[in-house]
Parts: C-alpha cells; structure tokens; sequence
C-alpha cells in the first residue's frame, strides 16, 4: 500500500474534518512519507507495508477521529496542549507503521480500546519499548542452540542466513531438513517474549488514574486479553499446536492448504513448517489477476476464515502476509499465533450471537446483555442497541443474500470503518474480551477482500460452514 | 659432554612441567574456591592452602587472586580470538562478526561467569587506556587490537578514535558484568544485549565517518 492509497482509507469527511490544521496534515504527509522512503527494519518496504496496512487503515481512521474531537469546538486556551497531544499521537503513529512486534500490536489493539483516554494511550504505548530489529545469523544460531542444543547448520541439511520474510518479533529463514523437504524456519528475537508481561505491569500502573472512570472494567478486560493474546502469540508451541488444528479443518479438496508443523525442529521460539510457495497479495495483484481467479481466491479466503470460526477458532489476524496466492490456484494459509480459542462460555455466546444474526434478531437484547453487559433497562440500553444493529446490518449485508458478493464495494467497506469511529466516539465499547480480536479479524477479512476486488457469494459459504459449528460441547 | 646436555635438559623440563602442573593446582584450586564461597570470600591464603602449597609459594605464580581470575579470562578469549580469526573468510556484517567474537569468548568462560561478575569489577578498568596495576589491561588491550583490525577489514580504515574506543570498552563491560548475572533462559537477555550494544556501537562508527 502507499502512502496516497494510505490517504485515501481515512474516511474523506471526518479526515477534512479533522486535520483541517493544515500543519497536522502536512504532518501525517510528511510522517508517511518518511515511512515509506525509510529502509524497513526487514529490508523490505513492501513486507513492512503489507504487515501493517489493514490496522494503518484502522488505526488512520481512529486518528482521524481523535484528533476531530481535540479540535472541534476547543477554547483557543487549551488548543495548545491539544496540539502537543497531536504531536505525540502523530508520533506514535510513525513509530507504529515503522516497528514490528509487541509494539505494533499494542498500538494496533489501542483502536480497540477507545475507553482509554486517547492521550494517555498515546503516551503510555510511547514508553513501551518492544522493537525486535533483524537478527544476524551469529544470533539466529545462537537463539537454535538455545532450543535445539544444536547449531542451525547440524540441525538442517541447509539454512538460509538471510531471512525471506519478517515474522511476529522474528524473521523467517528457508531451510532444507536432511530428508530434503523445504521448510520455513519463524526465529524469535531473544528475550523479547519475557518482557510482555513487565511492560503490561507497568502498563496498569500507568492507568490507574482511570479506574475511576466508569469504563475501567471493560478497558482493563480489553487489556488483559490483548497481554494473553500476545503472549500466546509468542509461544511458538502454542502456534504449532493452532497450525496442527487448523490443518484439521480442511481436505485437498478446498484448496486451502495449511503447512505441516515439523514438531521435532520446533520449539518455544522456533517454529519449523512445511515451506509454501506462492505470491503474497500485493505481487499476485501485480499480475493483473482476471475476475475468476480473484473470485476463486476471495472464496477460498472467505471459507477458511468462516470455517475457523465455526471452529471457535477465529482466525484473528487476517492481513496479506499471511495469505500466500499458490500457482496452482490454492490458497496458503499462514502464520497461526494469533488464533484465538474459544473457551466455554465464549462458544456459548458466539452461538447465541450467531443465531441472532442469522435466524432470529429477537435474540438481540440477550446478546446485548451477555456481550455487553447492558440490559434493557439501562440507560445506555438504545445506544448499545443502535451500535448492534448496525453491527449487525455491516456483518451480515454480503450474506442475507444468495449471489455474489462485491466485497470491493469501496461504500460497504467504508460503512463499517464509519461504524467504527462512530462506535468510538459514542464509547458504546463495552463488551466481552473476545470481541477486542473478533473486530480485528473481521476487519482483517473484509479488507483483504476489498483490496482484492473479490466478488464472493458469502451467502452459500456461510450456508455450507454453519453447520459445522458445533451445537453441544 | 653430551650425557651431561641431556641431563640438564631433562632437569629443565622437569622443572618446567612442575611448574606448570603447580599453576594449573592455583587455577584449580581458586576455581573450587571462588565458586564454593564467592569471590570476595576467597583469599589467597585460602587458595594455597586448598592447592596444597605455601602462600609464599602462590605469590611466585601469581601476585594477587585477581592475577588468576585474569589468566582464565585471557584463555578464554585467546581461544575465542583463535576460532574468530579461522572464520575470517565467512562474510558477515560488522555487528555480526563482533558478536561473534564477544558471545565466543563469554561462551569459553559460561561455568565460571557467577565470580567471574565482581572479579571483572576489580580485575578491568573502566578506562579504556592503560591503567596500573590492573590485572586486566594485557586482556583489555589484546582484545581491542583485535576489534579495531575486525573494524578496519569493514572498512573504516582510519581506525578507532579515543571516543569509539572508549564506547565500545563501557558496552563490552556493560555486557560482561550483565552476563554474569543474567538467569534467563540461555542467557537469552545477554544475547539481545550484546546485540542491541553492537549495533549502537556500529551506528556511532557511521555517523563518526559521516554515513547516512
């Protein structure tokens, strides 16, 4: 993605709106621009742009919002420290589209938890340090032999030492076992995994001035399933283990492929999968793809998506490097870290939510009341019900229907980042912890798909995956 | 005549060979020493006394307990130079060969790093020049020669200045008495440590030579 391209996702009205301070806008210009003419920390612009474009856009479209609302209707005495917040969120945001790792997804997360006051946000995430720079092969033999016993060159027939791919805090390195299959070898940077939980300490001390504030259980929730989720992801027995079962799920058939875990050659911080060869999103579109074959693999994309969460285990972070367009029309699915698995009660409320989105929208005052916490008596009853309808309506539009799907429909994907800003600003964001993910990952689906102009009849997916959702534990 | 030569030679090699074996007994028994009761605790008397020598006897081998500490260290990082410098045909970046060099020469010395952590504080100088009396400068400067020539084979052929000597000593000491102490999984911190300083140090070369 570029940077114009990165422009145009911030919704047009609320962005002219917002950065109608021309320096702030000659800021955000100048801060993407500097992004993009900056030597990534992978060597790689284009890796570092599809690994963080779907929550560029998210996160473009929330600062948009906040920096609105610092400006609309401010008294001339405190837009000065207005301007320095802007300065610290612009800030933030350069450090977030150029860093990889805890970081990133900490910020990433921040638009999910608009019940923390933005500027506090912005400066607690400016203290975190997590940046995992590139790893040189001396330490990428050390970190195997601190798995393995083993040097990589005693391990492997064959090891690349310059990585082909960046990875979650870590980089990705070809390899060759001795039997002769090829492999990717996922290689943590040392020691970055044990500073997650010390940061989210210092993290909750920092926010203990909002426990006040009557959002602070929803926000602290939000948190804490952000730190698990994180440090789930850097567990690489946990994310052999969601490659394994999600392997299970799908047949040759579907042309969906899951590489195979070498559980002999992986380990806490070194994953070793089966190695797929294909095109990441940008470069298969680069080949000027006909309609069908952007149909096909939108379907395919569609399918593993939904059939995961029929699984309990939505896929939660659905952005281009983890999609691979195979020559032979099959679709590659990688990287599985952030997967989440549902637990008993999340079933049961996925279900419940699931029925009343497809069979019986009375259901919706006990979704409300379960996900949210808010019944109908409440106060803030009709906002919560309004935000759910909407949501509903935004989730459901490419299914009510049979047929295809226009999921580049430039006007249903900005609907639903509309919705979200509005959700955000309205701060009707209470809601279960897994919800912090699940937006994430339907956000992540759906923009894959716009990118991909994918015409998909979601329709007759979700009547064939549906009932795979499992009814009875 | 000739008997009489290889009789001398022989006594020489005798004595050589007990003085050898009488130093490795010190090294040894300091060894057992330091690790049993910490490095502060342990005197030289003590040390004799467990090498089974006079303490008049341990000061012709070695002047001070830190004298010792010194002579493993210097063995370990001989050793790593050795291997480092067999490498020299593999083409790595310069943060990458100097890391290779400092983890190899830590790596030598894994099983005595508990004392090896305050020894350091006596045995090195802060300073990166010549300090008297410290057991540690031989090392020191055997160290830096070989940073500087791996620095001048990357390229930055006007050398080391005063200052880019000086960082590099107070990062590799940071390192060391970091790594003496670290208790993460595989020494896991020291890694990024050493890694993130080397960097750093590799940064301030560039700007130094005004790269962009």
């Amino acid at each position: 993605m570029n940077v114009s391209e990165l422009l145009a996702a911030l919704p047009d009205d609320e962005a002219q709106a917002a950065l109608d301070s021309e320096w702030a806008r000659a800021r955000l210009r100048e801060i993407l621009a500097d992004l993009a003419s900056r030597p990534a920390p992978a060597g790689s612009l284009h890796r570092l742009w599809t690994l963080s474009e779907i929550s560029a856009q998210i996160a473009l479209a929330y600062l948009a919002w906040w920096v609105r609302q610092w400006f609309s209707g401010a008294e001339a005495s405190k837009r000065r420290l207005m301007e320095t917040n802007l300065r610290a969120a612009l800030k933030l945001f350069h450090r977030l589209g150029y860093l990889r790792g805890a970081m990133t997804k900490l910020g990433q997360a921040a638009g999910n938890l608009p019940g923390v006051l933005p500027q506090q946000a912005a400066e607690i995430l400016d203290r975190l340090h997590c940046e995992a720079p590139p790893m040189h092969y001396p330490l990428i033999r050390e970190v195997v032999r601190n798995e393995f016993g083993k040097r990589a060159e005693e391990m492997f027939g064959s090891f690349e030492k310059k990585a082909f791919a960046a990875a979650s805090l870590g980089q990705v390195h070809r390899a060759r076992l001795k039997s002769g299959e090829a492999v990717a070898v996922k290689i943590q940077y040392p020691g970055i995994a044990r500073t997650i939980d010390a940061d989210f300490r210092n993290l909750s001390a920092l926010l203990l001035p909002l426990r006040l504030d009557q959002e602070w259980d929803a926000v602290k929730s939000h948190f804490e399933e952000v730190r698990r989720m994180l440090n789930q992801e850097v567990d690489y027995v946990q994310e052999a283990e969601s490659t394994r079962l999600a392997g299970e799920l799908f047949r040759p058939g579907d042309g969906i492929v899951v590489p195979r875990v070498y559980a002999e050659y992986s380990g806490k911080r070194v994953l070793t999968t089966e190695y797929l060869q294909g095109l990441h999103l940008t470069d298969y579109l680069a080949t000027n793809p006909p309609q069908a074959s952007r149909n096909a693999f939108g379907t395919k994309m569609y399918i593993a998506w939904m059939r995961m969460y029929c699984a309990y285990m939505p896929y939660a972070d659905p952005h281009p490097g983890n999609y691979l367009f195979m020559n032979d029309g099959r679709l590659g699915l990688l990287d599985f870290g952030c997967v989440q698995r549902y637990g008993p009660e999340e079933r049961e409320i996925m279900r419940l939510a699931d029925r009343m989105a497809n069979d019986d929208s009375s259901l919706m005052p006990e979704v409300i009341r379960r996900v949210c916490g808010v019944s109908e008596g409440d106060a803030e009853y009709p906002e919560y019900l309004k935000m759910m309808k909407e949501s509903c309506d935004w989730m459901m539009e490419p299914v009510v229907r049979p047929g295809p799907f226009d999921f580049g429909n430039e006007s249903h994907f900005q609907r639903g980042m509309d919705w979200f800003v509005r959700v955000n600003r309205q701060r009707t964001t209470r809601s279960k912890p897994m919800y912090v993910y699940w937006n994430r990952s339907v956000f992540g689906i759906k923009a894959m798909l716009f990118r991909l102009r994918a015409q998909v009849d979601a329709h007759e997916v979700v009547r064939q995956e549906r009932p795979k959702i499992k009814r009875e534990e | 005549m000739k008997a009489l030569f290889y009789e001398r030679a022989h006594i020489m090699r005798i004595t050589a060979e007990a003085k050898f074996e009488t130093r490795q007994r010190i090294v040894s028994a300091a060894i057992r020493l330091f690790s049993a009761v910490g490095w502060h605790d342990a005197t030289t008397r003590a040390i004799a006394a467990k090498a089974g020598i006079a303490t008049g006897t341990l000061f012709n081998y070695f002047p001070t307990k830190e004298a010792i500490a010194a002579e493993l260290i210097a063995e370990a990082m001989q050793r790593a130079s050795e291997s480092f410098s067999a490498k020299e045909g593999e083409e790595l970046p310069l943060d990458a060969d100097l890391f290779t060099l400092v983890w190899s020469g830590l790596s030598n010395l894994r099983e005595y790093r508990k004392f090896l952590g305050p020894a350091a504080e006596t045995i090195f100088s802060p300073l990166a020049r010549p300090s008297p009396n410290s057991a540690g400068d031989a090392i020191r400067i055997d160290h830096l020669e070989l940073v500087e020539a791996t620095v001048d084979r990357h390229g930055f052929r006007d050398g080391l200045s005063l200052v880019a000597v000086q960082l590099y000593w107070t990062l590799y000491l940071g390192v060391f008495a970091f790594w003496a102490a670290d208790d993460s999984p595989g020494q896991e911190d020291t890694l990024a440590l050493l890694d993130r300083s080397l960097k750093l140090f590799v940064a301030s070369l560039r700007t130094d030579r005004g790269d962009e």
